[in-house]
């Protein structure tokens, strides 16, 4: 728990001299910030590794361990993300992000559930996996999007300000969407199909009614129909994709938060 | 003698002075070795197009004077002397103006970054004439500039936002298209702020310059000056669906560019964002054009009203820029009196050096028994006791001459050391 509190005070470190960047219109402190964030998701990863050691399973199963590997991988996202110039200042929207999922975690208990899902082994690790991956290319995606429509604006209503000197230019943002979007959607596909022949080889069914399959499935959809919205409909392909990866993450997260929220209690759920 | 600065600049002189001692090219590194040639033993040269001073630690005033000749002789006949237009610094107040120069807060534009490159420049070109014109001083004084320089542009907004039409054409095409490599301008129309912006951007890495003009030779003109292709004035449609960027600076009197006519060169819609820079008077360029999706439409008015606001930000950002460099300033001023005091402090030493070598050198003769190892060991004892009784007293003289006493320390150290016979 401590070294999850550790990457937690580091993200919210990275996050507060990201803050500060924004006020400074952009001019320093944005490699200091970007640091900071990869020593927490370091911090991170050898949390959920120690995790691992200690309890003999992944951080995948009950509340706090999987709202905290969503974390990581969302921190994960982020370093990915600094990959490209100016890129890593989508940390402005992750980091808020990763450190609500942490704090809530940590809130909720970072330890084994005591659920024991028949869906277990290396198939549940692969798919839970990729899934989580999946949705945190989403949140990369999503985090540019909304980043690509507040530089759209400021530069259409011709200002020249903080923001604007913060946020990276139009094409670095839907280099970064374009790139979350497909990996996202990649992951997400695999993940789905890895659970869909694990329900068809030891169910002998092709489905199951449970939460957990209703979220992944919307999820794919969303992601799809944000992939095809690029090429679709009229204005330039690029705000369109920013948009539509904008509405997909909401609705990608809204939709966990109301299936979280509508759970009987004692069904597990993520 | 104390630091001296002698120059002028667009505070004192008109641009007719300025260009006569302008020095442009190898013409500063020449001057430099003339200077050495007329006895100046330390001087830097700073010349850019608002000023030109030469920073000096000279060792009489005759050599201030030959400094003051050479300019004139180099600026030729003016109406009246050139000595209207000099002005001079000395001792503290030529830090403190080095500051100010360096991190832009004397500068025509207030905030400006290129001098702090020009003062750079100027260092080491004097630095680097064989055998070097900066000793310890002026070394002291241009790296402290420097860093003061970085200092005041990361820590306030002095230096925050552009300042120049060409900049702001800069920055807005960087935050569209990131990289601009390869991408593609049309230019409409000709005129000095559209070429200094073709110049910026082309710096950026725009290539593909195509040149349209109502006279297509000036067109053919231009864009052999600029590496370009040349259109005539009814190509535009067409070139308007190959561009990236439009920068229109005609003097026609009804716009150029219409809607119309983006919707002609783009018949399904812009795919990808064009940005449009539009400084005529009267407008080239419709104003509905602004209104497409992924059109940036910029016109005179709003390049302005940009930079009016980013010179305002900067003016206020110029009230902490000027604090950091006072305070910077009364720290290199401390520093330089501290130097006063450097001679007592030699000679304290000196005079430490000779009564420790004579006392260890009557020891080791009374007591030949001793081995090479203890010998040694003797003699790095008498050293490390030597320093430690100074180092005290050197720090105390160093501060106390810092604080403004060091003629009262001088006199202590002579008193305290007296007559007494060193042999």
């Amino acid at each position: 728990m401590v070294i999850h509190l550790i990457a937690l005070v580091l993200y919210l470190a990275a996050f507060l001299l990201w803050l500060r960047t924004l006020v400074a219109g952009g001019r320093s402190g944005g490699a200091l910030a970007a640091w900071t964030a990869a020593a927490g998701v370091a911090l991170h990863l050898a949390a959920a590794m120690r995790y691992a050691a200690v309890f003999r399973e992944l951080p995948l199963v009950g509340l706090g361990p999987s709202l905290s590997m969503l974390a990581l991988l969302t921190g994960v996202g982020l370093v990915g993300a600094l990959a490209v110039r100016e890129g890593e200042r989508v940390g402005i929207v992750l980091l808020p992000l990763a450190i609500l999922l942490q704090a809530t975690a940590l809130v909720a208990g970072i330890r084994p559930s005591g659920v024991a899902p028949d869906f277990r082994g290396p198939w549940f690790v692969l798919h839970a996996g990729l899934g989580l991956a999946g949705v945190v290319g989403i949140a990369v995606a999503g985090a540019a999007g909304w980043l690509y429509l507040a530089q759209f604006r400021e530069l259409k209503a011709k200002r020249m300000g903080r923001l604007f000197q913060f946020l990276p230019p139009l094409s670095t943002l839907d280099r970064l969407g374009r790139v979350g979007t497909r990996v996202g959607f990649v992951l997400l596909t695999l993940s789905l199909a890895l659970a869909w022949a694990w329900t068809v080889r030891f169910h002998g069914t092709f489905g199951q009614d449970r939460a957990e399959m209703w979220w992944g499935v919307f999820s794919w959809l969303v992601v799809l129909v944000a992939i095809v919205a690029r090429g679709l409909g009229e204005g330039p392909p690029e705000r369109r994709s920013a948009t539509a990866n904008a509405l997909a993450f909401l609705l990608i997260a809204t939709g966990y938060l109301l299936l979280r929220l509508s759970a009987r209690p004692g069904v597990g759920f993520l | 003698m104390a630091l001296t600065l002698v120059g002028l600049s667009h505070h004192t002189a008109p641009v007719e002075v300025r260009e006569r001692l302008a020095f442009p090219g190898g013409q500063a590194a020449r001057a430099l070795v003339a200077l050495r040639e007329a006895g100046v033993a330390e001087a830097v040269l700073l010349a850019t197009c608002n000023r030109t001073e030469l920073y000096l630690n000279p060792d009489s005033d005759a050599a201030l004077a030959r400094v003051e000749v050479f300019l004139a002789e180099t600026a030729g006949p003016l109406p009246g002397s050139l000595g209207r237009y000099l002005y001079r610094r000395v001792g503290d107040e030529v830090a403190l103006h080095l500051f100010r120069v360096v991190a832009g807060l004397d500068s025509m534009v207030v905030g400006e970054a290129e001098v702090q490159g020009q003062v750079r420049d100027a260092y080491q070109r004097s630095a680097a004439t064989d055998p070097g014109m900066t000793g310890a001083v002026l070394n002291r004084l241009f790296q402290t500039a420097l860093a003061v320089g970085g200092r005041v542009r990361s820590e306030t907004s002095v230096g925050e936002g552009t300042a120049s039409v060409a900049s702001v054409a800069v920055d807005l095409a960087r935050k569209i298209f990131g990289d601009l490599r390869g991408r593609r301008i049309l230019l409409v129309g000709a005129g000095d702020t559209a070429d200094r912006v073709v110049a910026a951007l082309g710096r950026e890495g725009v290539e593909g310059v195509m040149v349209a003009n109502r006279t297509y030779d000036r067109a053919l003109d231009l864009a052999g000056k600029l590496r370009g292709r040349a259109l005539r004035l009814d190509e535009t449609t067409r070139a308007l669906a190959d561009a990236d960027i439009v920068l229109t600076s005609t003097s026609a009197p009804h716009p150029l560019i219409t809607r119309a006519m983006l919707a002609e060169a783009h018949p399904g819609g812009l795919a990808r964002p064009l940005l449009m820079v539009d400084i005529a008077i009267p407008r080239d360029v419709e104003p509905e054009v602004g209104g497409l999706p992924n059109v940036f439409l910029y016109n005179v008015d709003d390049l302005q009203r940009i930079l009016d606001e980013h010179l305002d930000r900067r003016r206020a950002a110029a009230v902490p820029a000027e604090a950091l460099v006072e305070r910077e300033a009364l720290a290199f001023a401390s520093w330089q009196r501290s130097l006063e005091v450097v001679p007592a402090i030699r000679e304290l030493r000196e005079r430490g050096e000779v009564v420790r070598a004579r006392e260890v050198e009557a020891l080791l003769t009374r007591m030949g028994h001793l081995s090479e190892a203890d010998r040694a060991a003797v003699e790095a004892f008498s050293r490390r006791l030597l320093n430690q009784l100074l180092h005290e007293p050197t720090t105390r003289l160093r501060e106390a001459a810092e604080e403004g006493r060091a003629d009262q320390m001088i006199e202590t150290v002579r008193f305290l050391r007296g007559g007494e016979d060193d042999g």
